[in-house]
């Protein structure tokens, strides 16, 4: 075993996605080699009846995950290769608790930190053997069994300081799943991706305008392997491919602009050619370039157009840290408490079951067991969650009024079961998080009718003209270096509660002719959940919006909490018609840009 | 362009080999920044750009399976652009406050794509300058209202001559899959013992060629080749102290790998090791004479030596800096010399890791003689001057991605008062007999910041001793023991070195500190110290694994595999 902390820089990963659906079988076949699941069967027996302390409590319950994870990563610039890599790690994580379903060791943030010499996590071999992984499991459920104890002490005083404590659950029952897939070995020999890569980033070099591009195709195959003692055996297969691109440039004024292209796919196979990519790309390219001439827009207020994948991305990141109905962890450190609030990552929902939280006329729904909507699939596609729970379709908002969260199997102050949302990334804590979220609504106007619509709002507010966004910004994927990310960072780190939103493609749309011209340079702010009350208009479309999620707490509600890349991320989408927001401030840009490169960048030639 | 061909990887008297593409770019691309930048606003006054090309395999394994098995290629480009002047630039140190976070770097194309490549290196010029002129503002600002040190006289660049060597290009060619094999048998192997508790053998590979060029003309090529194994054991005492042992193999060439039947030997005898320490006592408080192996003393030389002879430590008033105003003055016993000899690249036939022609700023690596007799006579140098001593002496190094600072290569005590080691066992004992003592220590092995246990974090200065024994004065057989923590400043004990003995011995690494982490060498003899006071190491409160080992349980035979 090495510790996690060591690598866990050098691998990403990505959780559920196609999981494949097998009928469920007892036991592995006996011509499969993995002997993982045996190794995981054997030490969690001996843990189960021999593991304990002397005047301790035993555990009662022991989970073990493990993740075997088949990278092929490759990036281009310019049709030129700057990396290539294909890399194979397994990880493993144990959870042990002591205590009970009503009150465990978990659940529960103090300062004192126990200080195993491994971990309960940590990297294993990679060879699906027997030996080696019980070696393993056995010093991480160690070390897990004496950090629970450890924690339900300092829990259970902590527990007698307060005046009332939480009588909520701490671990929700639920059914034991088995379900055991074939292994998927990984193929990456059909095509050729250092190629492929090259050749779609060389068309990038007819755009000489741009600074610098980064293309990337990520491919990964996962074996998902779940254990605990309440009998739940998992092994699945969940595989993603995706092509993510970032362009940068320099308008001429110094403003720095930049655009992005993203592509996920069930199998490498099924990811477009590079003629096709390449296309795509001249495309993101062009759009940049018009964006480099456009005029700055200026400080606006009053209705925004957000056409399809716009209305989907602000419905993520506005929504995201309220969808779950999971309790937020004891602590015994009120500035922990206070960062949780500062963040955005309380839900604003939880507690209002009942009550009215969008239009009359709109439903929300979370479906993780759709695979395709007319013909597109949906990334967020799931068959098992990460705690072995079977994953459900959960009506949330019916006709405008909350109806249920989001759940895992940490109960919430309004329902306690899992409805099979519990998901994770690089074997983190499992959070409720979406998968295929749907705002539905009838009465939508088509897309003629809805411009018309938005423009009579926009005439009504005294406006010559209003604007549409088109697309909104994914630093994740936007951002070339770390360097970048961190400046964006800093930028909207401040305006977190403030509901800044930063959009990527906007448009002004005059009133007079209805002619559109593009604009760069503005944020939006103060766009929170609440403002999704005040919906005026709605198309009749349904566009799909996949995207990465950030399986990470931090930021919660915007554009960073939200979207991470496919190194990391947990594939879900957002279905959702064009959407007309009233009364959005748009704040144009008035920042001094920076001084433009002293030297011009030399011309791509060979 | 000015210089002559330096560097023992430059090729003696035949024609000069074309220059690379890569150098020609890099050369074209700076010339074209320079132009412009020296006439910017500020004006920038130096540009140098450095391109690595770096392949890395690393094949590893635990608890007798494969954990990886990798290789990357990867080619990192470094562009420095300072705007003021030698004496007074961006990089000035300012002194309550850490310089603003630049990256120095950028990964860029691996394919052989000039194009592309000149690109990337004008967008990070650019970045650079840009970054360099807004450092530049905050520092003349603080300049204004602080006041200035005796050190914040010294430039803050130095004055070089400019050199031109382009070496052959190296490559490696690595099969893995006998390493993957090895790597399991070696860890398989560690399992034997119940009292391993976890074990890891790593292979790597690196080959790497460094491309150089700055505005004063320097332009030099060289190329890097590396192979390294390294074992690593935990195991806990029946107390819950952690115990871990490590070995590692340097080679240059693939045909020196260690045999099987050397590394299965160094198995049993971190085994065996582990096994006493399991076993063995912890030390009681005590203070007398003690004799440091060779191995020992020469990581005990780099930490508590060697660190605070680099010379930036004397520029930053956050340092302790023990030895800035001592220069010319009696630091060490007369018998001792140290130097630094970063040219040097074997000694006996072993090679030193510390080895290189250039440094990370293009200058020449320098055999520094940094005490005589113990008399202090410089500080390792990188081209940040101080006012004593104005130019670099080849030892501005870095790992890729961090800004150079002055680092040790072959750091390298000798003695002119040097006895065989058995010589040297019998005056410990007399010293311990004469100072009315039960016994005396002796110092097998000595963890410090570039031993594997702390290689993550900068952890210069410190030192662990890991494997101590009691030598009794009546001629009872050495009793290992363990917990041993050095009490007070280690320096001290460096001061009271009686004796030495006649073998130096080596120890290869990788030290990590300011600018990451970087090949070294330190080469000692087995040195006699009069006093040194040890006590108790606080105890990891974690205690072993409540069950056996599952290979070793004897409720579950038949179970394994």
């Amino acid at each position: 075993v090495r510790k996690f902390s060591t690598i866990a820089l050098l691998v990403a990963f990505v959780l559920p996605f196609a999981a494949r659906s097998a009928a469920a079988q007892a036991a592995v076949p006996e011509t499969d080699a993995d002997q993982t699941l045996r190794a995981m069967h054997d030490e969690m027996e001996r843990a189960r009846t021999r593991l304990q302390l002397p005047g301790v409590d035993k555990p009662f319950y022991i989970e073990y995950r493990l993740l075997d994870i088949d990278v092929r990563a490759v990036t281009s610039s310019f049709g030129a290769l700057i990396s290539s890599s294909n890399t194979r790690n397994r990880f493993m994580s144990v959870d042990v608790r002591v205590g009970d379903y009503h009150l465990d060791s978990s659940n529960f943030v103090s300062e004192d930190g126990f200080q195993g010499f491994l971990g309960s996590t940590g990297e294993v071999g990679i060879d699906h053997d027997y030996n080696s992984l019980r070696q393993d499991l056995w010093l991480s459920t160690d070390q897990a069994y004496k950090q629970a104890v450890t924690q339900m002490s300092l829990k259970q005083s902590f527990l007698r300081s307060l005046t009332k404590p939480p009588e909520i659950d701490d671990f929700s029952q639920t059914t034991p799943v088995i379900k055991i897939d074939p292994r998927v070995e990984p193929d990456w020999t059909s095509r050729n991706w250092d190629d492929e890569s090259r050749r779609a980033s060389a068309v990038l070099r007819n755009f000489p305008q741009l600074n610098a591009t980064r293309v990337n195709y990520y491919l990964v195959y996962v074996t998902y392997y779940l254990m605990n003692t309440e009998g739940t055996i998992i092994r699945s297969s969940r595989n993603l491919a995706a092509i993510e691109a970032a362009l940068d440039t320099t308008a001429g004024d110094g403003m720095p602009l930049h655009d992005f292209y993203a592509v996920y796919v069930a199998k490498p196979g099924d990811l477009p050619d590079p003629a096709a990519v390449g296309k795509s790309l001249a495309q993101s390219g062009t759009e940049l370039m018009t964006m480099r001439e456009s005029p700055i827009v200026s400080d606006f207020t009053g209705p925004v157009l957000f056409q399809g994948a716009a209305s989907g991305a602000i419905l993520a990141q506005a929504l995201a840290p309220s969808l779950s109905g999971a309790r937020p962890p004891l602590s015994t450190m009120p500035a922990f408490d206070e960062m949780m609030q500062r963040m955005g990552g309380r839900s604003e929902w939880s507690g209002r079951i009942g009550t009215r939280v969008l239009p009359a006329s709109m439903s929300l729904v979370d479906d993780p067991t759709l695979k395709e909507l007319n013909g597109q699939a949906l990334l967020g596609n799931y068959e098992i969650d990460d705690e072995g729970v079977k994953s459900r379709r959960v009506e949330i908002v019916e006709n405008g009024t909350l109806k249920n969260l989001l759940m895992s199997r940490r109960p919430g102050p309004d329902f306690l079961a899992s409805n099979g949302h519990a998901r994770s990334a690089l074997l983190s804590d499992t959070r409720p998080l979406s998968s295929n979220l749907f705002l539905q609504a009838t009465g939508g106007l088509n897309a003629a009718d809805l411009k018309k619509k938005f423009l009579e709002a926009c005439h009504d507010d005294g406006h010559e003209w209003c604007l549409e966004i088109r697309s909104m910004d994914n630093p994740a994927i936007s951002s070339i270096r770390q360097e970048d990310f961190s400046e964006f960072i800093g930028a909207i780190a401040g305006g977190v509660a403030s509901g800044e939103r930063i959009p990527l493609v906007m448009y002004r749309v005059y009133v007079s002719d209805g002619h559109e011209e593009m604009v760069r340079g503005g944020h939006i702010e103060g766009l929170q959940l609440r403002s999704l009350r005040n919906i005026s208009a709605f198309g009749d479309d349904q566009a799909v919006f996949p995207y990465m999620q950030n399986p990470q707490g931090g930021f919660a509600g915007t554009a960073l909490g939200a979207f991470g890349s496919a190194q990391g991320g947990i594939p879900s989408t957002v279905v959702a018609p064009s959407l007309v927001l009233d009364e959005i401030e748009v704040r144009g840009f008035h920042g001094e840009p920076r001084r433009l490169p002293l030297v011009e960048a030399p011309p791509l030639t060979k | 362009m000015a210089g002559a061909a330096c560097g023992f990887l430059a090729v003696a008297g035949a024609a000069q080999a074309p220059t690379p593409a890569t150098l020609v770019a890099m050369k074209e691309e700076l010339d074209r920044s320079m132009a412009a930048m020296s006439n910017g606003d500020p004006a920038a006054y130096f540009i140098s750009s450095t391109v690595a090309d770096r392949q890395y395999s690393e094949v590893s394994g635990s608890n007798g399976a494969l954990l990886t098995s990798t290789e990357t290629s990867a080619r990192w480009l470094e562009v420095q652009t300072r705007v003021g002047t030698y004496q007074l630039d961006d990089t000035h140190k300012l002194a309550d406050r850490q310089p603003s976070w630049t990256s120095p770097g950028t990964s860029v194309v691996i394919d052989d794509d000039i194009g592309v490549l000149r690109r990337e290196i004008g967008r990070e010029t650019n970045r650079q300058y840009r970054a360099a002129t807004e450092a530049l503002i905050k520092v003349k600002t603080s300049q204004q209202v602080q006041v200035q040190t005796a050190e914040g006289n010294a430039p803050d660049f130095s004055r070089e001559k400019p050199h031109v060597s382009v070496g052959p290009r190296v490559e490696i060619k690595v099969d893995r899959k006998p390493w993957e094999e090895k790597v399991r048998k070696y860890t398989a192997a560690f399992s034997k013992s119940p009292e391993v508790l976890n074990s890891i053998a790593t292979f790597t590979a690196l080959g790497m060629n460094q491309y150089q060029v700055n505005t004063e003309g320097t332009q030099v090529g060289f190329g890097q080749v590396h192979y390294r194994l390294e074992l690593y054991v935990q195991s806990k005492a029946p107390d819950g102290m952690d115990i871990n042992r490590y070995a590692n193999f340097d080679w240059l060439s693939p045909k020196d790998a260690p045999d099987d039947k050397i590394v299965f030997a160094r198995i049993q005898t971190m085994i065996a090791e582990t096994e006493a320490l399991d076993k063995a006592p912890l030390v009681d408080p005590y203070a007398g004479p003690a004799l440091l192996t060779g191995r020992a003393a020469a990581v005990f030389f780099h930490e508590v030596f060697g660190h605070r002879a680099e010379g930036f430590r004397q520029k930053d008033i956050n340092e302790g800096q023990t030895f800035t105003s001592k220069i010319g003055e009696q630091i060490l016993p007369d018998f001792i010399s140290i130097k630094d000899d970063p040219t040097q690249p074997a000694l006996d036939k072993q090679m030193l890791l510390g080895n290189y022609a250039f440094d990370d700023e293009g200058v020449p690596a320098e055999n520094v003689p940094l005490v005589d007799h113990g008399v202090l006579k410089t500080f390792l140098m990188s081209r940040s001057p101080l006012v004593t001593i104005p130019q670099s002496n080849g030892h501005g190094r870095r790992q890729l991605g961090f800004v150079p600072v002055a680092r040790q290569g072959n750091l390298i005590v000798s003695s002119s008062k040097a006895v065989t080691n058995d010589q040297l066992r019998e005056q410990l004992i007399a010293m311990v007999k004469s100072q009315g003592k039960p016994f005396g220590l002796l110092i097998d092995d000595i963890a410090g910041g570039f031993t594997f246990t702390g290689r993550q974090q900068p952890q210069a200065f410190q030192v662990l001793p890991l494997v101590v024994y009691k030598v009794y004065a009546d001629g009872r057989p050495d009793q290992l023991v363990r917990g041993v923590d050095i009490v007070g400043t280690p320096l001290v004990s460096l001061t009271k070195i009686v004796a030495t003995g006649d073998t130096p011995d080596i120890f290869n690494g990788y030290c990590g500190a300011e600018s990451g982490s970087v090949p070294v060498s330190a080469v000692a003899p087995a040195i006699l110290i009069s006093e040194m006071e040890v006590q108790k190491k606080e105890t990891s409160t974690d205690k072993p694994p409540i069950l056996p080992p599952p290979g070793h349980d004897p409720e579950e035979k038949g179970q394994r595999q």
